[in-house]
């Protein structure tokens, strides 16, 4: 039999679908365990949708996120695929993974008093690393933190038409476009915090306007997403606020950053002679590499590294020193890495069961114990992978 | 019978398609009519030089037929058997007449298979065909991709149309791309087609009944020549694929026009159909 399971090593997933598939009661059975309140049926899906309390017993179950929420907490930040998916079946359901169940015992259990820890997710190509960062930022923003969340440093190396000289440092350049759509994001992301928190230093724009000493965040968000010109200098002014005062203890920090490995490394940019620009020529990234360094308290530091949108970085690389270069991998160490890797087998029946469960399987051969078989073998497990095939099946 | 009789006059020009695979095709340089009919009669020459030791000079004897495109393989090949139930049907359970063949495919040439044909479980012959029509310049990889984009296209716009219908039309509501893909090529499938015959100097568009894979093809090649030309040109293929297709599923559209403007031409001249010799 040329079963091309029986090549895969440590998995007998053969054997786990044909249970799992065949008899819910079995399944319900060997999980009895560990789920004894969830009906056999709902084995995909878990009702508990505050990340808080998501334990052991969870893994690999979905759950939901009211849409409202959606808007409020991910402006941006969301996979674009995943924003197809939700706006397809018109509700948002994360797995509850390992990665992430690791990461939130690790928060629930911060010492605000000590500086902000580094957690830094890595793994391959579609493994599910910017969805389980969405997962800790949904946990962080019930749990009232103040949420500071670049969705993808990558953005801000590549493709920039307007480059402007900065206004507050010569050497430097701004990015008025992308500092202005972050600002936007930021304030949706984080509307309560944006009056209570006082700057403490006075800032002048230009002639005629500045802040002054006392005044909320708010109206310094204002200022950048009004006058785009000094929109990269109100990014800048933000960050520096945000970390003098998290030690304060008015508001816990969490920084999140999606394909860290772009601050470091190098940049398509070039200026107006050709020449090309580093990465800290650019304020955005300058800021930004201040904000990642651990000498604040009051939060926790979450960063993914990514290759997909990465420049200048072969395709294979996903670990934090392939992927992170000398500089970078010096600069974050020391840092708690989480691996994030592909289905087990329980993860690949449950993502399975929740798109039969959304009828997002259509194909009849895809019911099948033959169909799923194949999907595991195309897919070899990888998140992504799979929802591209079952895409057009 | 007519497998033998090749009339040398009066035959009509029609370019005959070429996309039929598996078969080796003679073709008359400019004519290619009596290929489907020769077709056979190479096929009986083939089994003729079969017989005298693979020769296959023997084709060339027939008069007027080059061969344009042949396989490689000579009449002794077997084509290969694609399909996972067959080999793992246990050995106890094979009759007598199942066991002689399998002795004997042991013994015998089996062509290569062909890359594209596996035996997963979601092939499905008319999309790789549609697919193999829309690929340009040997560009697998990019047809592919768009035929699964396309479906994916036809997938969400119908999971959208279910959310926002009341409950009594989402039973109507079909949400299977590839139901709603074979049922919307079979719509675009012309009945009765035309055919230049040439008759006292002048061609004549005379109505004749298509064969099954005229059909097919006549539908796809439709389908995907309005697609390609009748877009804007910073629109995607798949966007506009999933469109038409959508149409012609529901029997409306560019496609659907196009056949029955065929259908009309051909009652039309309804009165020439007796040119007709076949």
């Amino acid at each position: 039999d040329s079963s091309p399971l029986q090549r895969l090593p440590c998995l007998d997933a053969g054997h786990f679908l044909h249970t799992g598939s065949q008899a819910p009661q079995n399944l319900a059975a060997h999980l009895d365990n560990q789920v004894p309140v969830e009906s056999p049926r709902a084995v995909s899906r878990t009702s508990e949708s505050d990340p808080a309390k998501h334990g052991e017993q969870h893994e690999g179950q979905h759950y939901n996120i009211p849409l409202q929420d959606l808007k409020a907490v991910f402006p941006h930040g969301l996979p674009p695929r995943f924003v197809m998916q939700v706006k397809t079946f018109n509700e948002a359901c994360l797995m509850v993974r390992k990665p992430a169940l690791e990461l939130l015992h690790y928060l629930k259990n911060t010492n605000f008093a000590h500086p902000a820890v580094r957690y830094v997710l890595y793994g391959e190509k579609g493994t599910g690393k910017t969805l389980s960062l969405c997962h800790i930022i949904h946990f962080c923003a019930k749990q009232d933190w103040l949420i500071l969340h670049i969705p993808d440093a990558h953005l801000w190396v590549k493709n920039c038409r307007n480059l402007l000289q900065s206004t507050y440092n010569k050497q430097r350049l701004d990015q008025p476009l992308e500092a202005s759509i972050w600002l936007k994001n930021f304030k949706t992301a984080n509307e309560r915090f944006l009056s209570q928190i006082k700057v403490q230093e006075k800032y002048v724009w230009n002639k005629r306007e500045s802040t002054e000493k006392g005044s909320p965040l708010g109206e310094v968000v204002e200022q950048g997403i009004t006058r785009v010109r000094n929109a990269t200098d109100a990014v800048g002014i933000v960050l520096k606020e945000l970390k003098r005062q998290s030690s304060s203890g008015i508001f816990h920090l969490l920084v999140a950053v999606d394909g860290v490995n772009a601050l470091w490394g190098r940049t398509t940019l070039k200026r107006e002679d050709k020449s090309p620009i580093a990465p800290e020529e650019l304020a955005l990234i300058y800021n930004l590499r201040k904000m990642v360094k651990n000498d604040w308290h009051g939060g926790a530091i979450v960063l993914t590294l990514s290759q997909t949108g990465s420049v200048f970085k072969p395709r294979k690389a996903f670990l934090p020193q392939e992927l992170l270069g000398k500089e970078g991998f010096d600069t974050l160490d020391p840092f708690i890495p989480i691996l994030v890797s592909n289905y087990n087998p329980k993860e690949f029946e449950s993502c399975i069961q929740y798109y039969l469960e959304n009828n997002w399987l259509q194909h009849e051969k895809a019911h099948t114990e033959d169909g799923k078989k194949e999907l595991l073998f195309l897919s070899n497990t990888n998140p992504g992978q799979l929802e591209r095939l079952c895409a057009y099946l | 019978m007519h497998r033998f009789r090749i009339p040398w006059s009066l035959f009509p020009v029609f370019r005959h398609s070429l996309r039929h695979a598996g078969t080796p095709r003679a073709v008359l340089v400019g004519s290619s009519w009596p290929a489907k009919m020769a077709a056979p009669a190479v096929k009986a020459a083939r089994a003729w030089s079969g017989l005298a030791l693979g020769l296959r000079n023997a084709v060339l004897r027939l008069p007027g037929l080059t061969q344009v495109r042949w396989s490689r393989y000579g009449p002794e090949y077997k084509d290969p058997h694609i399909d996972k139930e067959y080999y793992r049907k246990p050995l106890a359970e094979l009759t007598e007449e199942e066991n002689y063949e399998r002795e004997l495919r042991k013994t015998q040439l089996i062509k290569a298979a062909p890359a594209t044909k596996t035996c997963s479980v979601f092939e499905d012959p008319v999309i790789s065909k549609f697919t193999n029509m829309m690929m340009k310049g040997g560009n697998k990889v990019l047809a592919r991709s768009l035929m699964t984009q396309t479906l994916e296209a036809v997938k969400r716009k119908q999971f959208e149309k279910y959310h926002a219908a009341s409950a009594e039309e989402q039973a109507t509501i079909e949400r299977n791309p590839y139901t709603i893909f074979h049922q919307a090529l079979k719509n675009c499938e012309p009945v009765i087609g035309l055919v230049p015959i040439l008759r006292g100097g002048h061609f004549y568009q005379v109505p004749v009944p298509l064969g099954d894979r005229r059909r097919r093809f006549l539908a796809m090649k439709w389908m995907i020549t309005e697609c390609r030309e009748k877009k804007h040109r910073r629109m995607l293929m798949p966007e506009k694929l999933s469109h038409e297709l959508l149409e012609a599923f529901h029997n409306q559209g560019p496609v659907i026009k196009r056949k029955h403007d065929m259908h009309k031409m051909a009652e039309a001249n309804r009165a020439l159909a007796h040119y007709r010799w076949w």
